[in-house]
């Protein structure tokens, strides 16, 4: 699988359901990775007002639930 | 298919109302809507009954016989409809097809929604199913989010319309200072739109849509009964589309132009046998300023990547070229989802009749409805002309 993608579109959500109460403000994206377009969540943010389209992100994991966790990291691997 | 016109009308004020049941709501703007049409409620064949989420806000089902209990209508059919935000206009093209078929001469068409006595994160979690739950609302997407990926789409594609969602929300609340069924009745600048409480980063509060209580009903008749009985000036259902889309914000085509809209405006549109300019005002679904934006846009009253310019440049404004949502949209009249699609054909009926009193637009002959739900997944427009 293709570890990287790249920011299609994104928000800062500063208003979460319950569930994501304790992670707020998150930053929810719509990824681009093997030509295909996916919503995630993507962490390692340290400044959430310079997020922009096209930015590479990697692939982290997937949560608990099976959905894809990307990061705005560099990861060595 | 038979012509129909729009009969009767009736509406609740739109507001947060805890203490009023779903029972009281519906009984209010039922009753109104069956007294100005000059029918007996013995003469309407069927009901549609427009509801999101009452199972989960109060744990209600079976909106119809609930309806028709209250209404005093007796044995007649009823069904209960829903598509998101678009339950209310989905109702009514049910309700128009059933009378155009020759199926019914008269039948009553409502919505309601009681959510306001639920806490934010319920109500969140509530609406946040009219997307996927599995992959989008799990990893944390709210409606507001989603919206707000669309608008920083907007930007990247069409540049930053920031100042511009912003006027959008400053004149849907100045329409509806003159509504009286409004719910927001409050001036606001566009520096407190683009100050206020962060939801989801393009948006504040105030680019986000209200949580509101209410009912809205209309009665729809064949034209032929509707010349018979009508006290007002009548109002012709003229055309009505509908179309679809992906339930997923990432699996559509394109983000930024709503092609559910697209086709559903073209069909009605070619119904009418008219095109976009003649329409002299319009109801345009505004869940989120950007909403409103590209609606106005694929709805082909602005170029695309031109509506929000249209905004700043008062074209929109209730003296403008096209006035968009005089009764104050559903950013300032409210958003009482299963009954908003009803609550914006109340709103076009009363102005094609000319009762609109302080807000009533000098030139108010052909009128549109545009009413989506989720994340335009679900789109029905619908034109009305007054006789």
């Amino acid at each position: 699988m293709e570890k990287r993608g790249t920011i299609y579109t994104h928000s800062v959500v500063h208003s979460g359901t319950e569930a994501f109460q304790n992670v707020t403000p998150y930053v929810l994206a719509v990824v681009e990775a093997n030509r295909t377009k996916r919503m995630a969540r993507v962490e390692g943010h340290t400044d959430m007002t310079d997020i922009t389209i096209g930015m590479e992100v990697t692939f982290l994991k997937n949560d608990e639930n099976g959905d894809p966790v990307y990061t705005f990291a560099k990861l060595s691997s | 298919m038979r012509s129909v016109s729009v009969v009767g009308i009736g509406e609740t004020k739109i507001g947060r109302f805890p203490d009023k049941s779903l029972r009281s709501l519906i009984l209010e703007a039922g009753s109104k809507a069956i007294d100005d049409t000059g029918i007996g409620r013995e003469d309407i064949g069927a009901l549609f009954m427009s509801n999101f989420n009452a199972q989960s806000f109060s744990g209600q089902g079976h909106l119809g016989p609930l309806t028709s209990e209250v209404l005093g209508l007796g044995n007649i059919p009823t069904i209960r409809i829903e598509g998101a935000c678009a339950s209310g206009s989905l109702a009514f093209r049910q309700a128009l097809s059933a009378v155009a078929s020759g199926m019914y001469d008269v039948v009553l068409v409502g919505g309601v929604e009681k959510m306001s006595h639920q806490s934010t994160e319920a109500i969140t979690a509530g609406l946040a199913g009219a997307s996927d739950m599995d992959l989008e609302a799990g990893l944390g997407a709210t409606f507001p989010s989603i919206f707000a990926m669309i608008a920083n789409r907007y930007f990247h594609e069409f540049g930053n319309v920031r100042e511009e969602m912003a006027m959008c929300a400053v004149q849907n609340h100045e329409n509806a200072l003159l509504n009286p069924d409004a719910q927001m009745q409050k001036r606001i600048t566009v520096e407190q739109v683009k100050n206020g409480l962060p939801i989801a980063h393009p948006f504040t509060i105030y680019d986000c849509s209200l949580v509101s209580d209410g009912a809205a009903f209309v009665v729809l008749a064949a034209t032929d009964v509707a010349k018979a009985v009508s006290r007002k000036r009548l109002v012709e259902v003229v055309g009505c589309g509908q179309a679809g889309d992906t339930l997923t914000l990432s699996s559509k085509k394109s983000m930024t132009t709503f092609s559910a809209t697209v086709q559903a405006a073209q069909q009605a549109y070619a119904m009418a046998g008219i095109t976009p300019s003649q329409i002299d005002l319009a109801e345009v679904h505004d869940c989120f300023t950007i909403t409103q934006i590209i609606n106005s846009e694929d709805l082909g009253f602005f170029a695309k990547g031109a509506g929000a310019l249209a905004v700043a440049e008062g074209k929109t404004a209730a003296n403008g070229q096209i006035p968009i949502n005089v009764s104050g949209g559903l950013k300032a009249k409210g958003h009482p989802i299963g009954a908003t699609g009803l609550s914006q054909i109340y709103e076009i009926v009363t102005q094609l009749r000319g009762d609109g009193d302080a807000r009533q637009l000098k030139k108010a002959d052909i009128g549109l409805t545009h009413n989506i739900g989720g994340t335009a997944a679900t789109c029905v427009v619908s034109i009305f002309r007054g006789r």
